[in-house]
Parts: structure tokens; C-alpha cells; sequence
């Protein structure tokens, strides 16, 4: 009953940004991890990720008018999308072969996007310190003896803030995954 | 002092998966294979600011799409929107006006500065086109020629039309004017009639324009003559020293120098007691392809007899301009028409020189 009344949930809110763009933004929040979950996942460079899922929700507010509900999730259709940016991103590229439908069958239901998805939601919800860090380690890449100095402690106590932040997210990855 | 260990090692992991981001996380024991697997998530995770950003980037353009959509809503309706149909007549295939306003298949909505920008880039384009077919396709207009009559130097003159006659009298023709010209003649002129009484009587005429009508005076031979009635030393019948029944020293029915009929007279050059022709009708010469392929233009000058009745004959290039132009010229002078000059009243044949000025705008 629950998922009959999220599908119709997506469907009205669909229904809604067709008639009002603005509320794209809805449909935005909602699936926006999980496409760039999926896209990360292939290009291994946070700039060309980024730049991907930019493309990919522009292409989904364009294409919006002529979305038909066809019983299948709209993060279905987002990714068919991504997976269409992506050929083009590679075949631009001409280093990796062109995604095939396999490929896309593969990522429409695999479970990896949705977990990498609510990993990166959960980064949002972590204590200010704990998300300093895990931002600088991870996103800037910077090394612990960057972070001390530029936070003003010392590297065990940023090793711990690190060690803190990861077992929070697991626990939390724990609770909101079962 | 368990949990700095673990930290330590952990760094370790996450240092080696950020140098390595094909490499998935793995750790010792399970809790740290599980750290180091979120680990391995987080390498790729995001800028914070990254997702913000594009949602703000996607209202605005939302927002410009719905005032696209209120503007279209808001515009006068339409009969309908454009279609095509197919070739068989059952298909409609959407146009692509509404392309142009975000409704279409395309979705993305006209921005106004590149609808403006377009315009003015295809305006320009046609401009160029234009410009280029009409340099390309530049056709020279013909200046209308200048025609001027110009006094011949010399000229040889040549005796046209005329007759002559004369019944082998010792004197020269008796002076006079010749009787009325006819199309035709029954009975030649005479000042002496041999037979009185003939058994048929005719009016006397001689062959020519019956337009042209002497003076009413003794008959006889307009050219100095005798006072003495003679019809002349010719022969043939009529008066003077030709033959065949005119009058004059010409041949045939006619009058004057000439032969074959009609009035002989000399040609003329304009100047004195002769009046110069004036054309009454002169279209004007065209440009050959050839002159106006070269830009080719300059004068040609022609000699023209213009008869006595306007008509042109005897046409000659004196000054030639080449390149079709010449031909051009007498094609067109060949079919003007004169008012003829005219010498004490009657018109006569003159010759004269005609310029024609090809020019080009």
C-alpha cells in the first residue's frame, strides 16, 4: 500500500512540474543523489560527474512535457537520461565504449546507486565537525596534516573526527538501509 | 588507545583509495572493511555546494519557461498551429512554430536575444544575397543615344527615279513643267502633239507620286530650256533628252534625271535654301551582349540618305565603334522615319550624317 501510495505521490508531482517547471524542484531533491550516485559511480572524476548531472537534469526539465507514466519509477526515466549523456560524455572521450542497455538494465536497479545516494544525504546530516572533515578528506582531498593545520588541530584529533564521521554514517547507513 | 589505532589505520585505507579510486575499500576486520567501503563511497561524493547550485540554475530556468508558456497563453489565438501534411494527406506532423516556443517535442523554450539574434543574422545573409545577384547580375542600362545630323563632306550624288524623253527634235525641250504625275501613264507628255486628233483621247500624265502637283505653266522641261515649242532631241515620246516617255534627260515615264518613274532629283546636303529632315520616329538602338559583357560604349557615325517621303536608305558606317554596335546601330537608323528636308518647299533627298552614343549608366 505504501509503494502504490509513493507511486501515485511521484505521479502527482510529476503531474505538477509539467504544468508548473518550478516544481521540478521536488522531483530535483528527490532523485538527484541517485543519479549522481549512478554517473560518479562510471566517470570516476567529481568535475565530469557534476558537470554530467547538471546535463542530465536540465535534459529532464526540457523533456519533462512529454514524460508519459508508464508504471515505471521516474528515476527510471532520470537514468535512461544519464545513461544517454554518458555514451555521448564517452563517445566524446573515445577511451570507453558506449554504454550498453545491459549496462543501463544493470543501473536502473542496482542497488549500489541507492545505497551511494542516502551515503551522500547522510554526509549532510553529520555534526558540523565531523562533516568539515569528511569534506575536506574527501571532496578537496586534502591530507590530515592540511586539515589540522587549517582547522587548528592537531592530525589524531582530525584521524578521529574522520573515524567518528565514517562509523556514524555506517550506523546510520545501518539504520535507514535494513 | 584502541579507537587512535583504528583511526590510524583507516587513514592508511582512505589514503591508498584516494590514490587509487578503481580500488574498492577493504579492511582488516569487518567494521573497518565496512568503514572503508563508505570510504570508498564518499571519494566521489559531491561539493556541498554543487547540488544547490544546479537546483538554483533549474528554478531559473523553470521560471523562464513558465513566462514562455504565460506569454504564448497570454498571445491573441491562432487559427492553428502550422502542420505539414504528408504526402499521402493523413499525417500531421507538428510544425515548427511551436519548436520556437518551448511546446514542441523539443521542449527547450526561445530565448528572446537569440530569436532577435537569428533574425538579424538571416536578414543579413539575404541582404548579402541580394546585393551579390544584383552586382552579379548587373545589367547595364543604355543611355539614350544622341543622334546628330552631320554635314556630309562630299558626296557623290546619284540621280534617283526620273524619266526622259523626246521625239528626236533638232531643238532642246521647250521649258516648262511637266503634266500631273499618275500611277500610271496612258499617253506621254508632249509640247508638240504629232497627231491632233487621235482616235482615242487621253489625259497626258507622267508616273509618280500623284501627290506632288507643279505648277500649272506651259508643259515643257523643268531644267533650263528652250522658249520655243520642241519636244526635244530624245526619243520615245514625252519631253527632253531622255527616252521612254517622261520628261527629262532620265529614262522611263517619270521626271527628271533618273529612269524608271516617279521625280528625279539629286541629293542634297543640308544648308542654304535645304532644310535639314527631323526624325518623327527613332527607337533607339539596343546594346549588343558582347559591348555590355566589356563595358564597351563611344559613338558610331552613320551615313543616311533620307529620302525625299523620311524613309532611310544607303546606310554606311563612317565611324565604327566594333563590337556589335555598329550593326546595332544601322539595324535601328534603318527604321527611323523623317520629316524629308525640304528645298523651296518640296521635299527633297539629303544626305546626312547620323551619330549614335552608346553609353552605360
Amino acid at each position: 500500500l505504501k509503494a502504490v501510495e509513493s507511486e501515485a505521490d511521484e505521479w502527482l508531482a510529476i503531474e505538477a512540474a509539467q504544468q508548473d517547471p518550478t516544481r521540478f524542484a521536488e522531483l530535483y531533491e528527490k532523485n538527484f543523489d541517485r543519479v549522481y550516485g549512478f554517473i560518479a559511480h562510471r566517470v570516476l572524476n567529481r568535475e565530469a560527474a557534476q558537470d554530467l548531472t547538471a546535463e542530465v537534469f536540465h535534459q529532464a526539465l526540457s523533456s519533462l512535457g512529454s514524460f508519459e507514466w508508464r508504471g515505471t519509477p521516474f528515476i527510471a526515466w532520470l537514468l535512461g537520461i544519464a545513461g544517454n549523456v554518458l555514451s555521448g560524455h564517452w563517445q566524446r572521450l573515445v577511451k570507453h565504449p558506449e554504454v550498453s542497455a545491459g549496462d543501463l538494465e544493470l543501473a536502473s536497479t542496482d542497488d549500489q546507486i541507492e545505497r551511494r545516494a542516502i551515503i551522500f544525504q547522510l554526509v549532510d546530516g553529520l555534526p558540523p565537525d565531523q562533516r568539515n572533515v569528511i569534506l575536506r578528506r574527501f571532496v578537496e582531498q586534502r591530507s590530515i596534516r592540511e586539515i589540522a593545520q587549517e582547522l587548528g588541530r592537531s592530525e589524531g584529533a582530525i584521524k578521529q573526527l574522520q573515524l567518528w564521521a565514517l562509523q556514524n554514517l555506517r550506523m546510520r547507513l545501518r539504520s535507514d538501509y535494513a | 588507545m584502541r579507537n587512535f589505532a583504528m583511526a590510524d589505520q583507516l587513514d592508511r585505507t582512505i589514503e591508498i583509495l584516494i590514490a587509487n579510486p578503481r580500488l574498492t575499500g577493504r579492511g582488516a576486520d569487518q567494521e573497518l572493511d565496512e568503514l572503508a567501503r563508505i570510504a570508498g563511497e564518499l571519494r566521489i561524493m559531491r561539493s556541498p555546494e554543487f547540488k544547490a547550485h544546479l537546483k538554483a540554475d533549474l528554478m531559473e530556468r523553470a521560471q523562464t519557461m513558465l513566462r514562455a508558456a504565460a506569454r504564448v497563453a497570454l498571445a491573441p489565438p491562432k487559427p492553428e498551429n502550422p502542420t505539414i501534411f504528408s504526402r499521402a494527406g493523413r499525417e500531421r506532423k507538428p510544425g515548427s512554430l511551436p519548436t520556437l516556443f518551448g511546446e514542441s517535442y523539443a521542449g527547450y523554450p526561445a530565448q528572446g536575444r537569440n530569436f532577435v539574434a537569428s533574425f538579424l543574422i538571416q536578414a543579413a545573409v539575404i541582404a548579402v544575397l541580394v546585393s551579390s545577384g544584383l552586382v552579379l547580375g548587373y545589367h547595364p542600362r543604355l543611355k539614350p543615344p544622341v543622334v546628330s545630323l552631320i554635314l556630309p563632306r562630299d558626296y557623290a550624288g546619284e540621280a534617283r527615279g526620273g524619266g526622259g524623253g523626246g521625239d528626236a527634235d533638232k531643238l532642246p525641250a521647250a521649258k516648262g513643267n511637266p503634266p500631273r504625275f499618275s500611277s500610271e501613264q496612258l499617253v506621254p507628255p508632249a509640247v508638240v502633239v504629232r497627231n491632233p486628233d487621235p482616235k482615242l483621247s487621253a489625259e497626258a500624265t507622267v508616273v509618280g507620286p500623284p501627290s506632288l502637283i507643279f505648277p500649272q505653266t506651259p508643259m515643257g522641261d523643268p531644267l533650263p530650256g528652250v522658249l520655243a515649242p520642241s519636244n526635244g532631241p530624245g526619243n520615245g515620246g514625252g519631253i527632253g533628252n531622255g527616252a521612254d516617255g517622261g520628261v527629262g534627260g532620265g529614262h522611263g515615264p517619270g521626271v527628271g534625271p533618273g529612269e524608271g518613274g516617279g521625280f528625279g532629283d539629286r541629293i542634297y546636303r543640308v544648308g542654304g535654301s535645304v532644310g535639314a529632315p527631323r526624325a518623327i520616329y527613332d527607337p533607339e538602338p539596343e546594346y549588343s551582349d558582347e559591348a555590355r559583357k566589356a563595358k564597351h560604349q563611344g559613338a558610331a557615325v552613320l551615313s543616311v540618305i533620307v529620302d525625299s517621303d523620311g524613309r532611310t536608305r544607303d546606310i554606311r558606317v563612317v565611324r565604327s565603334l566594333g563590337m556589335g554596335l555598329d550593326e546595332k546601330a544601322v539595324e535601328a537608323v534603318r527604321n527611323w522615319r523623317f520629316a524629308p528636308a525640304t528645298k523651296d518647299g518640296r521635299p527633297v533627298a539629303v544626305l546626312v550624317h547620323i551619330e549614335v552614343d552608346f553609353r552605360l549608366y
